[in-house]
């Protein structure tokens, strides 16, 4: 027998710009719930389904770190208990008898999240809390929580600015952790988190632009609390049809949202990312899934990988042309404002400054009430 | 003499396979496991499972395990683990109803949260970096945030007062710590069987982890070989105690629940685990009247009777001095024949579990937010009077008690402060207290931990003590997410070093490590409840609200006064009185007030380009009239904007 059959990945590193080339070797996840208290049950089960998701599609647990900032699954309120449901039918239990939970409670920080990251770690800490990824590696990162403009909140104490999570990214760069990075973030305004982002290889995908919020989905009366947010709904409703062969490509993912049901718009950041988005399928990162390339002898396929296979990876052959950066029409939305206040009233403050042409106006007319105030305050007294 | 040594061959060949079997058999991996269940007074049923793994001594290293998990043995090996017990609680344990002086209830019952306790086998200078090393290992290991018991503030180095009395001790509890599943799965990965069979397959995690009291305990323990140059073996003891609800369909409010396994787990034991040795399922009955069950035949009735009935026959039935336990063997049993054992209540029936010579409670004295009090109570229980390993000294009875305290540097206790009274009256410390230790904390540097020992009289009814604290400010960095929530005090441990409790088996019981293990002495102790204080937390808002209104102020403050230092009003007004005579400046102020009324700024550069000289000729006559304009307008635009 001397064709020996090799498993292996082929890929190019798009990312460096020198045009090395570097193998996908393998993938890696990392999930991110920031959220703590039981009224935040959603975002718990948000990073569970896309747990159970990423698994299912062949990461291997000891390549998941999963940072869950609460405890709800043996929550004193949690009527199921050892159960988490993403879904008032209640079929699938998330918190099955096999999850790991590598950071948890308040070890979810903001500090240990980009020292995952950055693999910057005391030296006792063991290997299932690291992110040990190569060169090579594919990541996936998908945060949720409350967020904002440009921050996103960690246990109601702290916040991961879009900065931080660009310098991150860049220094995960230069260390070469990784070769693809898509970050994906359901959470109000999670497009405006990306803004800083310049590290080649870096793909980003936001529930909402900036000034949207994002919502949850359903609630579930059983539970007494809003059970998942409508992205991450949908994300899995799009993977929930997939297994590990298929082939659906990243656009078709894309595509899948509809601002209606979202109630806000998906933000794709692809700047930085240079494969046609048509041609890469989604296992690159909710998966593991290696290609089989025939080869002749036992090593000549490092030597052959400047040939690029011809992959049959894209199969949805839909065009990329309504996947413009954010510029799906927003239509009349009847958004019932519950989510996220904080933003939604900002934004309320921010919309009547716009009205407002002239600001000059506004400051004089309020140093004039000022002063009557101050006039009258006095004459009173 | 050549055919005679032909003919010894076989002979030394037989003999050193005998030989190498021998000492394989000496050599041997033991894994073994075992159930026990107890139906308990308040009409609930304990269940205990009991796995042990024996590792030998051998001298071998890096030697591969057959049953022994290798995540067990590598952390035995780095961190030079003499002896070590973590345990993951949920739930309290009912002395009163549970039982409180019997060997399942002076073992296993934990404090809540997280406890872990490790003796290491190394130089004193390393035994804190091996600490370190072995919590992060074990958060790593089982999914928890052990690591947090790094920290010198959160662990402590007991003397005597825990047990062991060893100077390379180191204990730490965080009360705080969620337990769930993810506890328990790698806990199930260290069996060889995992929870895909044997008596293992029985935890169904959502019935497990909806009972009232649930405690998963791993307990390692190295065993010296004696021998020369064989080093040491290790044994690992897992237990998992659950108290769980049976639902019920009988009506009558006093019998007791009947049950199956297949109804308090959802599951059956298809079988043992082809790996253990042993494979035993026990059900203990207490308070049985035991005279009453003697007249009865211990083969036919004993397991059915008019009382109670087991819906299985059990093997073999072990008499012990105030209870019972039906043996049952389920190596017959296999996925065609389920065991599913039942056990049906015919009459209502009442007992009371044992009790330990005191029932200790804690609870917090005072109010505020900056100091308050600690009190421990101790109270004699009825079972008082038929206890044995009473001391007597100096031709008195007495009782001797251990309370072993941890308190976290923010609680500033004053050791000095300690008060006393027995049965109401309060004694001085030379009287009752035998022996005291005390470790003050340092802020933030490292905890405090109180061990002492009490001598009472043995017909003492109720013992009090208390001790005042300062409640300590955090910097606001230390300050947990939910500070509002307040901050705990772990358990204290109340131990009775004269009294033990073992189950006193008639007969000689086959070698079943769950056995042994309740035939051997145990300390009687018990873990009060945790305490939780509320200490002073900021309005983490605070700092930023200070800000903005500092900002504000500062701004209007030196506005309006470089305002009135720089501005030559007098001189304004004579030039613009000199510029605005020259157009008709009534006119064009009144357009620019109208445009700025409608709110529209583009016309206003328009008219103040020309309007210089015309705001002179009116300025000081007209300024009220301005003045009240733009305050109209400002409540106009004020209403307008509130209005949508």
């Amino acid at each position: 027998m001397k064709i020996l059959i090799l498993v292996m990945l082929l890929c190019y590193s798009f990312a460096s710009s020198s045009g090395d080339t570097t193998i996908h070797t393998n993938n890696w996840a990392v999930l991110v719930c920031t959220s703590r208290f039981w009224f935040n049950y959603r975002h718990m089960a948000n990073t569970l389904s896309l747990y159970r998701t990423v698994k299912r599609l062949g990461i291997p647990d000891e390549r998941i770190i999963l940072m869950l900032a609460d405890d709800m699954a043996c929550n004193a309120r949690n009527e199921y208990p050892a159960q988490v449901f993403n879904n008032e039918n209640h079929k699938l239990n998330l918190y099955g008898d096999n999850v790991e939970v590598d950071y948890r409670g308040y070890e979810v920080t903001v500090e240990n999240f980009l020292r995952v990251l950055t693999g910057r770690h005391e030296n006792a800490v063991p290997r299932s809390k690291r992110l040990l990824s190569d060169e090579g590696s594919h990541i996936l990162l998908y945060m949720t929580g409350h967020g904002g403009d440009e921050f996103l909140k960690f246990q109601d104490a702290e916040e991961l600015q879009s900065h931080d999570l660009a310098d991150a990214v860049k220094q995960m760069k230069e260390k070469r952790r990784f070769k693809e990075l898509m970050i994906m973030v359901d959470t109000c305004q999670a497009a405006t988190l990306f803004n800083q982002l310049q590290s080649p290889g870096v793909l980003a995908i936001g529930s909402s632009l900036k000034g949207e919020n994002s919502y949850s989905h359903h609630l579930d009366s059983d539970i007494g609390v809003s059970v998942v947010d409508r992205f991450t709904y949908y994300t899995l409703a799009f993977f929930e049809r997939l297994n590990i062969y298929d082939n659906a490509s990243l656009s078709s993912l894309f595509r899948s949202y509809d601002p209606r049901q979202l109630m806000s718009t998906a933000y794709y950041r692809t700047d930085l990312y240079q494969p046609n988005l048509m041609e890469v399928p989604v296992t690159n990162f909710f998966g593991s899934v290696m290609e089989t390339i025939h080869t002749d002898s036992a090593y000549k396929a490092f030597s052959s990988n400047t040939s690029k296979i011809n992959s049959d990876m894209p199969l949805n052959q839909l065009s990329d042309q309504d996947l413009q950066n954010a510029d799906i029409p927003n239509d009349e939305l009847n958004t019932e404002k519950q989510k996220c206040p904080y933003t939604q009233m900002r934004a309320d403050l921010h919309e009547k400054l716009e009205k407002l042409e002239n600001v000059d106006t506004v400051v004089n007319l309020s140093i004039a009430v000022m002063v009557l105030v101050v006039i009258v305050s006095s004459s009173v007294i | 003499m050549v055919r005679l040594v032909i003919s010894w061959i076989p002979f030394l060949i037989l003999q050193s396979f005998l030989v190498a079997i021998a000492s394989e058999s000496i050599e041997v991996e033991e894994f073994s496991e075992a159930l026990l269940l107890k139906p308990l007074p308040d009409r609930k049923v304990l269940a205990h499972f009991h796995f042990e793994n024996r590792a030998p001594p051998s001298n071998s290293h890096g030697r591969h395990h057959h049953l022994f998990p290798k995540a067990i043995s590598q952390l035995v090996e780095k961190f030079r683990v003499k002896e070590m017990e973590l345990s993951f609680t949920q739930g309290r344990w009912n002395h009163e109803h549970w039982g409180g002086f019997d060997p399942l209830s002076s073992m296993n019952p934990k404090p809540v949260g997280v406890e872990l306790w490790a003796v290491f086998d190394v130089p004193h200078s390393q035994v804190d970096t091996s600490w370190k090393n072995l919590t992060h290992a074990l958060s790593g290991l089982f999914c928890a945030s052990i690591n947090f018991l790094e920290s010198s503030t959160s662990y402590a180095a007991p003397t005597w007062g825990f047990g062991p009395n060893s100077e390379k001790l180191r204990y730490g509890s965080l009360p705080r710590e969620a337990v769930c599943t993810e506890n328990l799965t790698p806990w199930l990965k260290l069996l060889p069987c995992r929870d895909k069979d044997g008596i293992s397959a029985l935890m169904n995690r959502p019935s497990v982890y909806r009972g009232f009291y649930h405690s998963q305990r791993l307990r390692l323990s190295r065993v010296e070989s004696g021998q020369e140059g064989l080093g040491s073996g290790t044994v690992l003891e897992q237990t998992l105690t659950v108290v769980l609800q049976p639902e019920t369909i009988s009506a009558g409010t006093d019998m007791q629940p009947s049950w199956f396994l297949s109804s308090l787990f959802g599951r059956k034991v298809v079988g043992r685990c082809v790996l253990a040795k042993s494979s035993n399922v026990y059900v203990q009955l207490e308070g049985l009247s035991g005279h009453e069950l003697k007249k009865l035949d211990p083969e036919r009735e004993a397991w059915k009777n008019a009382e109670f009935e087991l819906s299985i026959k059990p093997e073999r039935i072990l008499p012990e001095t105030s209870s019972f336990l039906f043996v049952y063997d389920i190596e017959k049993y296999s996925d065609s024949e389920p065991f599913d054992l039942g056990l049906t209540w015919k009459l209502p029936s009442k007992w009371a579990s044992q009790q330990a010579p005191l029932h200790a409670s804690r609870f917090l004295m005072g109010s505020g937010n900056e100091r308050g009090a600690i009190a421990i109570l101790l109270k004699a229980t009825e079972s008082q009077e038929k206890l044995s390993g009473r001391d007597f000294t100096d031709g008195r009875c007495t009782v001797k008690v251990n309370i072993f305290q941890i308190f976290p540097w923010y609680v500033k206790v004053y050791y000095h402060t300690l008060q006393i009274f027995v049965d109401k009256q309060q004694k001085t410390g030379n009287e009752v207290v035998k022996k005291i230790d005390v470790s003050p904390s340092t802020d933030k540097m490292s905890s405090g931990m109180m061990e002492m020992m009490l001598e009472l009289p043995c017909e003492v009814k109720s013992v009090a003590m208390s001790i005042e604290y300062d409640k300590g400010f955090l910097h606001i960095d230390e300050y947990p997410p939910d500070a509002n929530q307040g901050f705990d005090i772990p358990s204290a441990l109340i131990s009775f070093p004269d009294h033990h409790a073992s189950l006193d088996f008639k007969e000689e019981v086959s070698k079943s490590p769950i056995l042994s293990k309740l035939k051997e002495k145990s300390l009687v102790r018990s873990y009060t409840e945790v305490l939780l204080v509320p200490l002073t937390t900021p309005d983490f808002s605070m700092p930023y609200n200070v800000i903005t209104i500092t900002c504000t102020v500062f701004a209007l403050y030196f506005g309006s006064l470089l305002n009135v230092l720089r501005r030559r009003v007098g001189e304004e007004e004579r030039f613009l009185k000199s510029q605005g005579k020259k157009k008709g400046g009534l006119k064009q102020l009144l357009s620019r007030l109208i445009a700025k009324i409608r709110g529209r700024p583009i016309e206003a550069p328009a008219t103040t380009n020309e309007s210089p000289e015309a705001r002179s000729s009116v300025f000081s006559s007209k300024l009220v009239f301005k003045i009240i304009l733009v305050a109209g307008a400002a409540a106009a635009w004020q209403y307008f904007s509130t209005d949508k």
